[in-house]
């Protein structure tokens, strides 16, 4: 058990210290090797590119209001609008998202002074905004219309300039999570503190540690692809065209083989997150912790072993059952933490703060689209819902009610050691409130269109369908909105937020045991990790978080400003 | 394996052994990584065969593996060398670390221009030569961009840069350049034998 007279690390006076390092809105514009910055940089850029697909997404569901064309003038402006939108949330929102929480917060965790390769982490983050670049201009030149997935010979034969843009966009950002994941698994493997073992550190690294190892194997197959398609379309190969001995499939295999894991990419950190979310904000240990660090990496095995359920149409007969049972069996390990979730609130000191009722709406939505998920796997309901919107659903299930909302459940979580300001608690309400609700009616009618026929990825469909399409996107409208409560809820709290102290939530992660925001070199002395991550009520926990809250101080209201001083009209 | 005893009684630091540990774990977590990129061709490959039903296609010559197999050859006892000269480096024997380099750098030329011939001459037919010329163009590129990064190594060793405490240059380049010898071997297997 960590004794509380060890140093904490963090100052290396006894004197309390409130704040942080002062940082100017500059020094997150340049090249810089503090993983603290970079995670920012990573943050904010994400951010901005969810406006980006989300307005994609608005344009979609405004077409979508009625069954003729009237936003978009042909089909193929439809196309490439729902193309980038799906290629911006997945590889410049969520994907760099999660990558910028764990830049921030696993050397933070372990305690540690930066990521094992400052430089490298670096150049993965500023590998992004090229490719961004590269992705947003390929609309300008022949966009890519073959949706995100990119199939042959909708990619090959029928798909203008930018396609080739935007597979080099693609194969740049493979690059940079190659490069991230390689320094996660190494800080991880390596830079752990004294006294924390494996089974005493914080989730979400079990979680990050899963998710890179996922990266790290399954991106090549994803370089290996978009090389072929890029030599497809600029050198004269024909490995995808099958009136040259190509074969379309090949493309569906490699891809999937990258893609269906990259799902996990996408949602094993949001699971992270939300073990820790749950924890501190009930104030009660993780239940089953190490059958949930085990079932992360269990989800990496096996997730390796599911991707042609997504080709069940045009797979081999023979080989439909194996993958069927393959993608029912990674529900296993799901099922072994959202049980153990609930395990964890059951008796729970539950405080309803943004990023609990965000974790909460994780749990409720992410199960919706898991159960959707072992529908799908099921041979025969998916050859009859296949390309309808009940896939469109259950995707959205699970990268909006899962990764989304873990996303915003992480923000609200962690904010406060980011900026050192605390966030509107009623505006993150509002926020979760009409977030909860609009996504559901947004997204859950899609299942009835799904099976009643409605296909995806087309902008004209029957009369019948319009009035659950005009649910879903006044729906979709109001959860456009409901983002910009949050983004305000940001800019008010940068400004006029409450300080936040060293550790508002009384958390006992060692990211806590630091000022807000944390200084340069993170921790000033070797910090003494508690002896269990999530040890609350354990002997000792009261005891070791007053010690931080002596230490780096608590929150506290700001200084009121003085009052304009009124002309007196004399 | 040199143990953290050892580094420290040698007069690294703990910095220092930290961060020797960090790059050989990133090293061969990228090997792992990269590793799957060479898999993913071998799996094109194998489509394109099954695909195929005949392979090679009927009307097509299948490739003599004797140049081949001759640069394998080499590209493997450039491999141990490479070894050697971690050894050396590592023993403060900078004439034998030299000596050995200059033998990997060398065999590693020999087989890029041998592969390379390859590459060039192959006859044009299909999908046969379009996968072949897919994989040894793809080995061939991670060949000769490590090989430049071995014979920087070279030149960083004529000005006496390495020695027993500052190795790792030269036991990283050594690992890249395994990462290519293993990367072929299957490749040649694929393309060769199977």
């Amino acid at each position: 058990m960590a004794s509380i007279s060890v140093p904490l690390g963090g100052t290396q006076s006894g004197a309390p210290s409130q704040s942080g390092p002062k940082l100017r809105v500059s020094d997150y514009l340049k090249w810089s090797v503090d993983h603290k910055i970079i995670g920012v940089q990573y943050m904010v850029t994400a951010l901005f590119f969810f406006i980006v697909g989300g307005t994609l997404a608005m344009l979609i569901r405004w077409e979508l209001l009625t069954p003729n064309l009237d936003l978009v003038q042909t089909g193929s402006q439809y196309n490439t609008i729902f193309s980038m939108h799906g290629i911006v949330m997945i590889f410049l929102w969520i994907i760099p998202m999660m990558a910028g929480f764990g830049n921030y917060f696993v050397p933070l965790m372990l305690g540690a002074k930066d990521m094992a390769f400052p430089w490298l982490n670096a150049l993965a983050f500023w590998l992004i905004p090229p490719a961004g670049i590269l992705l947003i201009a390929s609309m300008l030149v022949g966009a890519p219309e073959g949706g995100w997935t990119m199939y042959p010979p909708l990619s090959t034969l029928f798909a203008g300039d930018g396609q080739t843009l935007a597979a080099l966009g693609m194969h740049i950002l493979g690059l940079s999570s190659i490069l991230g994941a390689i320094n996660f698994i190494v800080t991880i493997k390596n830079m752990r503190p004294e006294g924390m073992g494996w089974w005493q550190m914080p989730l979400f690294c079990w979680a990050m540690l899963a998710t890179s190892i996922i990266v790290v194997m399954a991106t090549p197959f994803l370089a290996g692809a978009l090389t072929l398609l890029i030599l497809d379309r600029i050198a004269g190969t024909s490995f995808f065209d099958a009136t040259k001995g190509g074969d379309p499939l090949l493309w569906q295999n490699i891809f999937w083989f990258y893609s269906h894991p990259a799902v996990y990419i996408m949602v094993l950190p949001g699971m992270g997150i939300l073990s820790d979310v749950l924890a501190v904000h009930a104030r009660k240990a993780v239940f089953g912790y190490k059958m949930i660090a085990l079932s992360s990496m269990a989800i990496a095995l096996v997730g390796f072993t599911v991707w042609a359920h997504h080709m069940f149409t045009s797979l081999q007969p023979a080989l439909r059952v194996p993958f069927m049972i393959t993608s029912m069996i990674i529900a296993v390990p799901t099922g072994i933490k959202i049980f153990s979730w609930l395990g964890t609130l059951w008796g729970g000191k539950i405080r309803f703060t943004g990023a609990m009722l965000f974790g909460l709406g994780f749990l409720s939505m992410f199960v919706i689209g898991g159960i959707s998920g072992v529908m799908l796997a099921a041979i025969p309901f998916d050859i009859h819902v296949h390309d309808t919107y009940f896939v469109v659903s259950h995707f959205h299930f699970v990268l909006f009610g899962g990764s989304v909302f873990a996303i915003y459940a992480g923000i609200y979580h962690w904010w406060p050691k980011i900026t050192g300001r605390m966030m509107n608690e009623t505006l993150a309400k509002w926020h979760f409130a009409l977030t909860y609700l609009s996504f559901f009616f947004t997204f859950f009618p899609m299942n009835f269109a799904g099976m009643l026929g409605m296909p995806r990825r087309v902008a004209v469909y029957l009369p019948e369908f319009q009035s659950v399409n005009s649910v879903i996107s006044f729906s979709a409208f109001v959860l456009g909105i409901s983002t910009f409560i949050l983004l305000y809820n940001m800019i008010h709290s940068l400004m006029r937020g409450k300080i936040a102290g060293a550790n508002p939530w009384r958390a006992l992660t060692l990211e806590w045991a630091t000022t807000s925001p944390p200084p340069a070199t993170n921790f000033i002395n070797d910090p003494v990790p508690f002896h269990d991550p999530y040890g609350y009520g354990a002997p000792g926990a009261n005891e070791y978080l007053d010690e931080i809250d002596r230490r780096f101080g608590v929150a506290e209201q700001p200084v009121p400003r003085p009052k304009a001083v009124q002309p007196s009209g004399d | 394996m040199t143990t953290k005893q050892n580094l420290l009684e040698q007069g690294m630091t703990r910095a220092e052994i930290q961060a020797l540990r960090n790059k050989r774990t990133g090293l061969l977590i990228f090997q792992i990584s990269w590793i799957m990129a060479f898999i993913c061709l071998i799996f094109v490959n194998m489509q394109l065969r099954s695909q195929s039903g005949e392979w090679p296609p009927p009307g097509v010559e299948k490739l003599t593996p004797i140049l081949p197999s001759a640069m394998t050859v080499a590209l493997i006892v450039s491999s141990l060398f490479a070894r050697r000269a971690v050894k050396a480096i590592k023993a403060d024997d900078a004439a034998a670390f030299l000596k050995y380099w200059r033998y990997v750098i060398g065999l590693g030329a020999l087989f890029v221009l041998g592969m390379g011939a390859e590459w060039a001459f192959v006859p044009v037919s299909g999908q046969y030569s379009n996968v072949f010329r897919l994989m040894v163009g793809f080995h061939v590129v991670h060949a000769l961009a490590i090989a430049y990064y071995l014979w920087r190594v070279y030149r960083g060793g004529l000005n006496g840069v390495y020695n027993r405490i500052n190795f790792w240059p030269v036991e990283g380049g050594a690992g890249l350049w395994h990462f290519v010898t293993v990367a072929w071997l299957l490749f040649f297997i694929v393309l060769y034998v199977v």
